[in-house]
């Protein structure tokens, strides 16, 4: 069995319906339901955003870093977002600008 | 009403679900796609020549049913986990979380406003915070480093802007 295994139709769905109720669970859990909290970061007086963010990443970098190196996971089949640098720039401005005006 | 959970402990269980979204399906967490595919199927059962003449809509048409969209189902399982960690933990009521200082109308005419916005920009950097920020960041993806580092930019500008709103 080769890693990722790239589900498609009905299991693909089926994990994506899971995957989300974990996505869902964890950030609740962290108080993450909460714009006060989530915008604490900018207000600078709540870094409840930013520990679970850099946590979750650090977890994730390193899980798929040591996988591919003990060669469970193929990185060749692994999608990476495309580097697009202005509409990355302009649309994180406009999306912080929204995210800060709507609370999420 | 149960206390939050250290948020390093919620941030490894976002994490290990992060990294088997990867390992199952080969590409990580999202949200601003599912709303795109809604959006677009909302627009071609109110106007579809308008909707199947416009190249970027008609991409998402083109995918097929909305509910047989991977992003779609797991913002569905979004939801569900959300109500079930509220639920669990004694937190679930009907309320409009706010500041102090706005009333309600106010504060929905902010979320709708910031809504809008959120879902525009969004467009404008194919992702938003889960997809890109989180995902590309855990695959170290530069879009994504430069996506999140933009975000905290604009959010930060305009949090001030808009203290009264929130604190």
């Amino acid at each position: 069995m080769s890693w990722p295994l790239l589900l498609e139709g009905t299991p693909a769905l089926l994990a994506g319906l899971v995957l989300g109720v974990g996505f869902g669970f964890f950030l609740e859990r962290a108080g993450l339901g909460d714009p006060k909290k989530l915008l604490g970061l900018f207000y600078l007086d709540d870094f409840t955003m930013l520990k679970v963010m850099f946590t979750a990443i650090a977890v994730g970098a390193a899980g798929i870093g040591a996988l591919s190196a003990a060669g469970v996971v193929e990185l060749e089949s692994v999608a990476i977002q495309p580097t697009y640098l202005w509409p990355a720039l302009v649309g994180g401005l406009v999306l912080g600008a929204g995210f800060a005006l709507g609370g999420y | 009403m149960r206390p939050y959970w250290s948020p390093y402990l919620a941030g490894v269980g976002l994490g290990i679900t992060l990294l088997a979204a990867y390992v199952l399906m080969g590409f990580g967490l999202g949200a601003s796609g599912a709303f795109a595919h809604v959006a677009a199927h909302l627009e071609n059962a109110v106007a579809p020549g308008r909707a199947q003449a416009n190249p970027y809509v008609a991409g998402y048409l083109e995918a097929g049913r909305v509910w047989a969209q991977w992003i779609v189902v797991e913002i569905v399982g979004v939801v569900i986990g959300g109500l079930l960690g509220a639920w669990s933990a004694g937190r679930l009521r009907w309320r409009l979380e706010r500041g102090p200082r706005v009333g309600r109308g106010r504060r929905l005419l902010f979320a709708f406003v910031g809504g809008a916005t959120v879902g525009f920009a969004s467009r404008i950097a194919q992702g938003c915070t889960s997809g890109l920020a989180l995902s590309g960041g855990a695959v170290l993806s530069p879009g994504g480093w430069t996506f999140m580092i933009a975000f905290m930019a604009g959010g930060f500008v305009t949090a001030w802007a808009v203290r009264r709103v929130w604190r």
